[in-house]
């Protein structure tokens, strides 16, 4: 690749990135301080804020050390690190190890002060093993076998993530892999047809879910998940041949499942062009917006209440700016790995922000996928991070020195 | 550009990428656009939907008062305690929680699921909130000393429905428990006092029909969607409270309350204040109101006495009394009716709700010979000219008079008869014959100058015209069928014919004014409560001419002279109403209360002005009599009159060393 200004002094880090990556987590404290609920009565420390910003500190340390060593010494602990996850995935799912958190899925290991979140860090070890994979010469990508085995890859942990269930982080890995797989090299035609097949399947499970008669149920989907799908897709809750009582009850079901997605977008619809000022949103304060979300899975909903949609547009702009940055670095990577890699975690961060924030705006169906760097939360905060860290490292090392 | 770099690269799926990437985002950016810059009127509105309740806030209504600023109809405070639910929402909780606790523990032990469902939590938590609610009352009721007034049902309701407004627990404290709850309301949460003003007539059942009452107003249809609450109010049903319910009731107020997601009141925020209504000033004079109802009272049935009395400034047309009895107490009405209270107000006989004075329809009898008095006069009559009255062959003592084959009576004993004498003894061979020879169109034009048959036009409504024959009457109710017989009926006040207390006292007035017939006038203005108010205050003109007799002043000197007479005259029918110092002119009467050919009882009359030589006041009082109870209008009505006018008498003398004139000012 063929550098325009070879004479000039090279920058050592990519320093766009890492000021769209500051003024995120700015954002971040101060919309999570302000959805703290109004007569919050915990002590300074625990306050989520105060909590986020330890986060962010552990989360930079982090990314800074994994500067330190090259990515390719990194590479080589992939499938370490990858079987690893997949160890954490599945005692995860031991229900002495894993907690609930009081949710309906067990997603959770506790460390005494703090609990992680194992799918979050598959996500990363996930991208490694597929760059490390993948980065092998173009010819050998053109055998079914090596696109089977990079499959193969993705649908380990898909599958352990589903287990939880989280179909939202499960779901994350597969734009990932393909994105991954489609800039590797891997033949469109394999591709076309692998996404022929989910979306196949896809249809299937919607179909099943919103028009199959209730006893009838081929593909088991959690009771959330299917009203969730209902909810997205506007579907009365009661079925046709309903009793009145049922039509009620369903009702009322309906309404409570509905009300999140209503309450977001009120949130952000009421807040205008300019929104109603920091602390000032009503939704937040009067729990409308149910408090145990607001400051994470809908901190967006916060931040569009309090600065409108000249704050969506400073959000989307700060996301773009760390997004196209990873694709500069990506095009910059000295090899096939590096760009791999940061191919990777471009997808990762581009997904996870298209789906909380189309959640927002009714785009995309509730699940609970953070938003990075914004929402709160220990193991988000700590991987997009180390995923940004991970682009620095891939921008670092791309010369031989 | 970094975007544009990286759509230009000769990385063709990288080129992908970052055009898939770039899309994603253009998708999001247009989503919000339209979410928050398109819907965000839409979506503003459902915020405030949901976060807001408006509560509609009753003005302080106007007082009535009299002519001399005498409050008839004000309000008093009303005191209540109310419960702001929302400062218990820590006890509520902290009691939640502990009985959870407690009742887990208990699982526990007994060894069963420990876990409650989330409807047992809710029916857990609805619960302990009443329990929180109920000690607390119970504390309140203790120190109070009143009954313990909370129902679960009742506090359920409100905590679903109207958390947003404080729960009314206790209302109308007496003085002695506002100062026990004051002293001790310190120390327990969301208890306050609340003052409402509650409607109050002062002096009971006086003008009551005047007066009107109220009633509690529901939501109409329209405005139910706008407010969600509607603090109580109260809308004028009968009387001057609902012909000026309008100027009285001011203008409601609007305050918006700011709940949170749980219905819970945040604060509050009044958006329009209440204007107080406006004050209605009456002409009633409430010495001479009260003088005529307690005359009432002393009637031949005592406080059942049914019967009124209109008291009119003949110079204007303004009405001092108007009185009718039976009564009721308005106040009533307020604090609830019971069953005893509601069946008395719906006596078929008795009828309190009726204003009989200007309402009830009777037939005029013999007070209606000063109308055929006026027609005779200006057809010629010459008053000097006597007419005999032959005796009756079966009752010897009295006169008689056959019109056709129709025999009339005639009360008045057989003799000699010029026209003092006639309306003095009232007698009926007299005015027929008279009438008569006068013709039936001058008496119907009369009539119709004097509007009977029509409404006099008070505020109140209830105001009955009555009935009157005219020409076209007749020919639609009898076939144009008019014989000498009807117009005989006529000249003694029978028949076709039928008038209100209130049309009389217009009658006499034109007598005693020279012949203007007003438009009685009850209200004399409406004035804003606060003089500094964007509302104008309306004043209504005083002697309002409605029509002109045209009778000339001989006519009107000789009837006068004639009812001047009456009094004084040692044979006279209205000699009962003699007072001392007072020269008073009347004309009494006797009609039969027909109910097929059977008489059924009389309605007897007294129809007066004074004084004579400058008329200030004129004065009907009318009673219904049952058949069988002895009375006319000389021995029942006239002692009534008597009453109300030595009244008077005493009220110019004390109203005229301080406010000389003021009367008369009326």
């Amino acid at each position: 690749m063929f550098e325009p200004h070879l004479n000039e002094r090279q920058p050592r880090v990519d320093w766009k990135m890492i000021l769209a990556i500051v003024g995120l987590m700015i954002i971040g404290v101060a919309f999570i301080y302000s959805a703290k609920p109004p007569f919050e009565t915990a002590t300074w420390y625990k306050q989520y804020y105060v909590r986020q910003i330890i986060w962010y500190a552990i989360g930079l340390a982090a990314a800074i050390s994994i500067c330190v060593i090259d990515y390719h010494s990194l590479a080589r602990w992939a499938i370490i690190a990858y079987w690893a996850t997949l160890v954490l995935l599945i005692a995860v799912l031991i229900p002495g190890i894993g907690t609930t958190h009081g949710w309906g899925a067990r997603r959770w290991i506790d460390f005494g002060p703090f609990q992680c979140q194992p799918a979050e860090f598959a996500k990363l070890s996930f991208i490694f093993i597929q760059a490390h994979f993948l980065s092998r010469p173009t010819e050998e990508l053109r055998q079914p076998m090596v696109f089977v085995k990079a499959i193969g890859l993705t649908v380990l942990p898909f599958l352990l993530i589903l287990k939880e269930p989280d179909l939202g982080s499960a779901l994350v890995l597969l734009p990932v892999g393909m994105a991954m797989c489609y800039v590797a090299g891997v033949p469109t035609r394999f591709l076309l047809r692998l996404v022929g097949g989910v979306g196949i399947f896809v249809a299937l499970l919607l179909v099943d879910v919103l028009f199959a008669p209730p006893g009838w149920q081929p593909v088991k989907l959690e009771g959330y998940q299917r009203d969730r799908l209902l909810v997205y897709f506007g579907r009365d809750f009661a079925s046709a041949n309903a009793s009145p009582d049922q039509r009620h009850r369903a009702r009322q079901k309906q309404e409570e499942r509905t009300y999140q997605v209503k309450q977001a977008l009120i949130s952000v619809g009421s807040g205008g062009i300019k929104g109603k000022g920091w602390r000032q949103g009503q939704q937040t304060a009067l729990r409308f917006l149910p408090p145990d979300t607001a400051h994470n899975d809908f901190i967006f909903s916060v931040i569009a209440e309090e600065k409108g949609f000249l704050g969506s547009v400073v959000v989307i702009s700060l996301y773009t700016l760390v997004l196209f940055t990873g694709i500069r670095i990506a095009g910059q990577a000295r090899d096939r790995l590096g760009k791999l890699l940061a191919v990777g975690i471009v997808a990762l961060l581009f997904s996870h922000v298209f789906i909380n924030i189309g959640m927002n705006i009714r785009l995309m169906p509730v699940t609970g996928i953070p938003l990075p760097l914004l929402s709160y939360g220990g193991s988000s905060v700590l991987c997009s991070l180390i995923a940004a860290g991970i682009l620095q490292n891939v921008y670092l090392y791309r010369r031989n020195y | 550009m970094l975007i544009f770099d990286q759509l230009r690269k000769n990385d063709r799926r990288l080129q992908t990428l970052a055009i898939c990437v770039l899309s994603g985002l253009s998708i999001l950016l247009l989503g919000l656009w339209y979410v928050q810059v398109v819907l965000a009127k839409r979506y503003q509105a459902s915020q405030v939907s949901q976060s807001f309740r408006t509560v509609r806030i009753p003005a302080i209504r106007g007082k009535i008062l009299d002519a001399n600023g005498t409050t008839l109809a004000e309000n008093h405070p009303d005191y209540n305690v109310n419960l702001y639910l929302e400062e218990l929402r820590p006890y509520f909780q902290s009691h939640y929680s502990n009985t959870l606790n407690w009742v887990t523990k208990e699982l526990g032990k007994a060894g069963g699921k420990t876990k409650l469902s989330r409807a047992q939590r809710i029916e857990l938590g609805k619960q302990t909130r009443f329990q929180v609610v109920s000690n607390l009352v119970a504390r309140v009721t203790n120190s109070l000393g009143v009954p313990f007034p909370l129902n679960e049902k009742q506090f359920l309701e409100h905590y679903d429905q109207r958390l947003f407004i404080p729960m009314p627990v206790f209302s109308g404290l007496t003085p002695p428990q506002i100062a026990r709850f004051v002293e001790q309301s310190g120390n327990l949460p969301g208890f306050d006092l609340d003052v409402q003003p509650t409607r109050i007539y002062p002096h009971h059942s006086t003008a009551a029909h005047l007066l009107g009452y109220l009633q509690r107003e529901d939501a109409p249809m329209d405005e139910d969607t706008f407010f969600n609450y509607r603090l109580p109010d109260f809308t004028g049903a009968t009387g001057i409270e609902r012909a000026f319910d309008e100027s009285l009731r001011g203008k409601t107020g609007i305050k918006t309350v700011l709940v949170n997601s749980l219905g819970y009141r945040q604060s509050e925020n009044v958006w329009s204040p209440a204007e107080p209504g406006q004050n209605v000033y009456l002409t009633i004079d409430l010495t001479i109101q009260k003088a005529a109802e307690q005359a009432l009272h002393s009637g031949p049935e005592g406080t059942h006495t049914r019967g009124a009395v209109v008291v009119m400034d003949p110079t204007n047309g303004d009405l001092l009394a108007v009185a009718s009895s039976p009564t009721f107490d308005p106040n009533q009405f307020i604090q609830g009716l019971s069953h005893d209270e509601l069946q008395s107000l719906n006596d078929y006989k008795l009828r309190p709700q009726i204003n009989r004075a200007t309402a009830g329809v009777y037939a005029p009898g013999s007070i209606f010979k000063t109308v055929v008095a006026m027609a005779a006069l200006e057809a010629g009559l010459n008053p000097k000219e006597k007419i005999y009255n032959p005796p009756d062959p079966s009752e010897p003592w009295h006169g008689h008079i056959f019109v056709g084959r129709r025999k009339v009576k005639d009360l008045a004993p057989p003799g000699d008869y010029d026209f003092q004498r006639a309306l003095i003894k009232s007698s009926n061979t007299y005015f027929i014959t008279n009438g008569l020879k006068a013709g039936v169109d001058r008496i119907l034009e009369l009539g119709k100058r004097l509007h009977f048959g029509e409404r006099t036009g008070i505020p109140t409504r209830q105001d009955s015209g009555g009935t009157f024959p005219t020409r076209e009457w007749q020919q639609a109710n009898l076939g144009g069928a008019w014989f000498d017989g009807n117009t005989a009926n006529l000249c003694i006040g029978q028949g076709e014919i039928a008038v209100t207390p209130l049309q009389v006292a217009v009658l006499i007035s034109a007598i005693a004014n020279g012949g203007k017939v007003f438009w009685p006038r009850l209200v004399s203005r409406v004035e804003p409560q606060d003089p500094f108010s964007n509302y104008q205050p309306v004043e209504y003109p005083t002697a309002h001419v409605r029509d002109n007799l045209n009778v000339s002043r001989r006519s009107l000197d000789l009837i006068r002279e004639a009812m001047h007479s009456d009094v004084h005259d040692a044979d006279g029918t209205g000699r009962r109403a003699f007072v001392p110092g007072m020269h008073i002119c009347a004309k009494t009467g006797t009609a039969q209360i027909m109910q097929g050919r059977k008489i059924v009882g009389h309605t007897v009359w007294f129809a007066s002005f004074a004084p004579y030589e400058n008329p200030r006041y004129t004065m009907v009082v009318m009673v219904e009599l049952d058949e069988g109870i002895g009375g006319s209008g000389s021995e029942t009505c006239a002692p009534l009159a008597h009453q109300v006018y030595l009244a008077l008498q005493k009220h110019e003398q004390q109203a005229k060393p301080n406010k000389p004139g003021a009367l008369a000012k009326n």
